[in-house]
């Protein structure tokens, strides 16, 4: 097992969250090339529970398991954009129960089992390419 | 009473006289005359006088905007630029920093905002007056969004007057082609936003991609280059590598290529273009935005097609125009992200040097500026050379680089060099149904981090414009005529005094 999942692991407990791991977790920017192909980071990750850093994108509807972890926190910006825009490299996170929204700009940490390859969501047609599925997540 | 208030004057007088000629007479044994800020100082002034105005007509306009870039933004990537250098960073020269440039202060306000946006502010520099915020080259009459005021507002563009004197025309943007600052070389809108479509039942005017094709069709437009590639195909049309998304079902690139236009959509069909002016040029390269110069991959960098924009429409004898925008300068801002501002930043420096390698002053007007400033602001007393992206280090007791060690504020902790007045930084973070909250800690490494925002105070989700002036730069034919603090129209006028001096 990597160390550091193996730390990312045995950290989590309830007296130590894996929010305390700051610094442990992979950065989203690090899942892929400059192309948008997936690293060799991801491609030897995949299926595995892994923890990412990120921020929560206002999620998409109320009650729901379903947001996008950016690397960046996501600045809608009225002059840059005429519509909704998603950025290339995002992780779309399902969590496994219903999320409580944080505030776009606070740094959290996603911990869940790594997907890979292009998925539409049958409900909210949402195209993603990386995946993190029965998520939890926390405050970093 | 008098009397003694002359004589006194007149013992004051010679003091500085007798002074001044002790000065003048002995510059040379003053004690720092062999210090290099000295004999410097004096080679710049010697710079200063050896200007000669040049007066012969421009044959061709090149017009680069970096979005954004104030004189506070490009402030800091004067610092970045020359830091990626191995500088300490505040010496650093900008290309367009040089004693060739004549420079003056632009106040860029529009007609009914005081905080500017791009459109009216590119508007401008194309029309020769100012106009109303968020609309393109529409007088001062035409209300936003009212496409019934389009009709009997539309003004003349820059790029008209010269194609009247048969010059060639070009635009070249990393943001969407049909965004605000492109726009403004070709477009006249009642919304910057109406890219792809309008309101029904409006009449007087297409949207703006259509008046792209329109212009190229025209002759107005013979190289343009780009994003924006979805607006310019049906929705859901892929063709390479681009997505369509207009709802009108129009393949304007289908048109354009019937029509003898070339299309470039990646790096391969980039290089693969025939720039010897016979057919005009289209390149479109994402869907959306072109990549931050960070992130870039698969597309041409700016400095790559404003070669390819001179190599091009150099070909014509009778000159040309050409508008390059930097676009993402301003989008990095509004993300509260530095790291990208300044990057973009330097590959707008290296486009300028470009545009000057590849043209002569003796026939081209080269104008630098931006469009708008930022609510970006600059923290003291940071000693010389603190990374610009980084913390504010202290100033060392002896030499020059700072102390290394990073200045705390009243709570303790270290601050970057740069901050936001607000954005999505903000350190107020929402908290139920308000905002609260503490500046977090930052180590240097999370600083110069290329995600990391730097600190903001107000929460907003984009930080915002700011209606501080920006700089324009200029050389060539009638370049000196930028002076002083001046309104941003004046560009134009400039411009045109230029391609008509006889």
């Amino acid at each position: 097992m990597d160390r550091r999942l193996f730390l990312s692991a045995a950290a989590c407990t309830l007296f130590a969250p894996c929010a305390a791991l700051a610094g442990d977790e992979i950065r989203l920017r690090d899942l892929y090339n400059k192309d948008q192909s997936f690293s060799d980071l991801a491609l030897g990750l995949d299926g595995q529970s892994i923890d990412v850093s990120g921020f929560m994108a206002p999620p998409l509807k109320a009650e729901t398991q379903f947001f996008v972890l950016t690397k960046r926190p996501l600045a809608t910006c009225p002059f840059c954009e005429t519509e909704a825009e998603w950025p290339d490299d995002i992780v779309a996170i399902y969590a496994r129960r219903t999320i409580t929204p944080i505030p776009f700009n606070v740094p959290i940490i996603a911990t869940g089992t790594l997907a890979l390859g292009t998925y539409t969501d049958p409900d909210l047609g949402f195209v993603s390419r990386v995946r993190l599925t029965d998520a939890r997540f926390a405050r970093a | 009473m008098l009397h003694r208030t002359k004589i006194a004057l007149t013992g004051a007088s010679l003091i500085a006289l007798s002074t001044a000629a002790f000065a003048e007479s002995h510059a040379m044994d003053l004690p720092q005359a062999s210090s290099p800020w000295f004999t410097d100082g004096q080679a710049a002034v010697e710079a200063l006088m050896a200007r000669q105005p040049n007066l012969n007509r421009a044959k061709n306009v090149i017009v680069l905007v970096a979005d954004g870039n104030g004189v506070g933004t490009n402030y800091a990537l004067r610092l970045f630029d020359g830091q990626q250098k191995g500088m300490m960073g505040e010496e650093n020269v900008l290309p367009y920093e040089t004693p060739e440039f004549y420079n003056a202060l632009i106040k860029t306000y529009n007609i009914n905002a005081q905080t500017p946006d791009s459109a009216p502010t590119a508007g401008a520099m194309n029309t020769g007056v100012k106009q109303r915020f968020n609309m393109i080259n529409l007088g001062g009459d035409a209300l936003i969004d009212d496409c019934s005021t389009v009709a009997g507002n539309e003004l003349t563009t820059f790029s008209e007057i010269v194609t009247g004197m048969d010059k060639s025309v070009g635009v070249v943007s990393t943001a969407r082609i049909t965004h605000a600052t492109p726009a403004a070389v070709y477009a006249k809108t009642a919304s910057r936003d109406w890219e792809d479509s309008v309101p029904e039942g409006c009449d007087s005017q297409v949207d703006i991609a259509q008046q792209l094709m329109n212009a190229m069709q025209a002759g107005t437009i013979d190289f343009a280059m780009g994003g924006g590639g979805r607006f310019f195909l049906p929705a859901d049309m892929e063709m390479g590598g681009l997505k369509g998304s207009r709802a009108d079902g129009l393949n304007l690139i289908e048109t354009a290529t019937a029509g003898g236009v070339q299309f470039a959509s990646d790096d391969e069909s980039f290089a693969a273009l025939d720039l010897s002016g016979t057919a005009p040029v289209l390149g479109l390269f994402e869907d959306s935005h072109m990549q931050y110069e960070a992130d870039r991959s698969g597309e041409p960098s700016l400095a790559e097609m404003t070669k390819a924009a001179i190599n091009y429409l150099s070909t014509n004898e009778n000159g040309y125009y050409l508008e390059i925008e930097a676009g993402r300068v301003d989008h990095a801002n509004h993300d509260g992200n530095a790291y990208r501002t300044l990057t973009d930043g330097v590959a707008f420096a290296e486009a300028v040097a470009m545009a000057d390698a590849l043209t002569n002053d003796e026939d081209t007007l080269i104008i630098v500026t931006a469009d708008h400033e930022h609510a970006i602001a600059f923290n003291g007393y940071c000693g010389r050379g603190s990374d610009i992206l980084g913390l504010c280090m202290g100033v060392a007791d002896t030499g020059e680089m700072n102390n290394g060690e990073p200045l705390l504020a009243a709570d303790g902790k270290p601050y970057t060099v740069i901050g936001y007045l607000n954005g999505a930084g903000s350190v107020l973070v929402e908290n139920g149904n308000d905002f609260s909250g503490a500046r977090p800690d930052l180590t240097q490494e999370e600083a110069i981090d290329p995600d990391y925002l730097q600190q903001a105070l107000i929460p907003m989700s984009s930080e915002t414009h700011s209606g501080e002036d920006v700089a324009v730069y200029a050389k060539g034919p009638y370049a000196h005529l930028f002076d002083g603090t001046l309104e941003q129209n004046v560009i134009f006028h400039v411009m045109h005094k230029a391609v008509t001096a006889e």
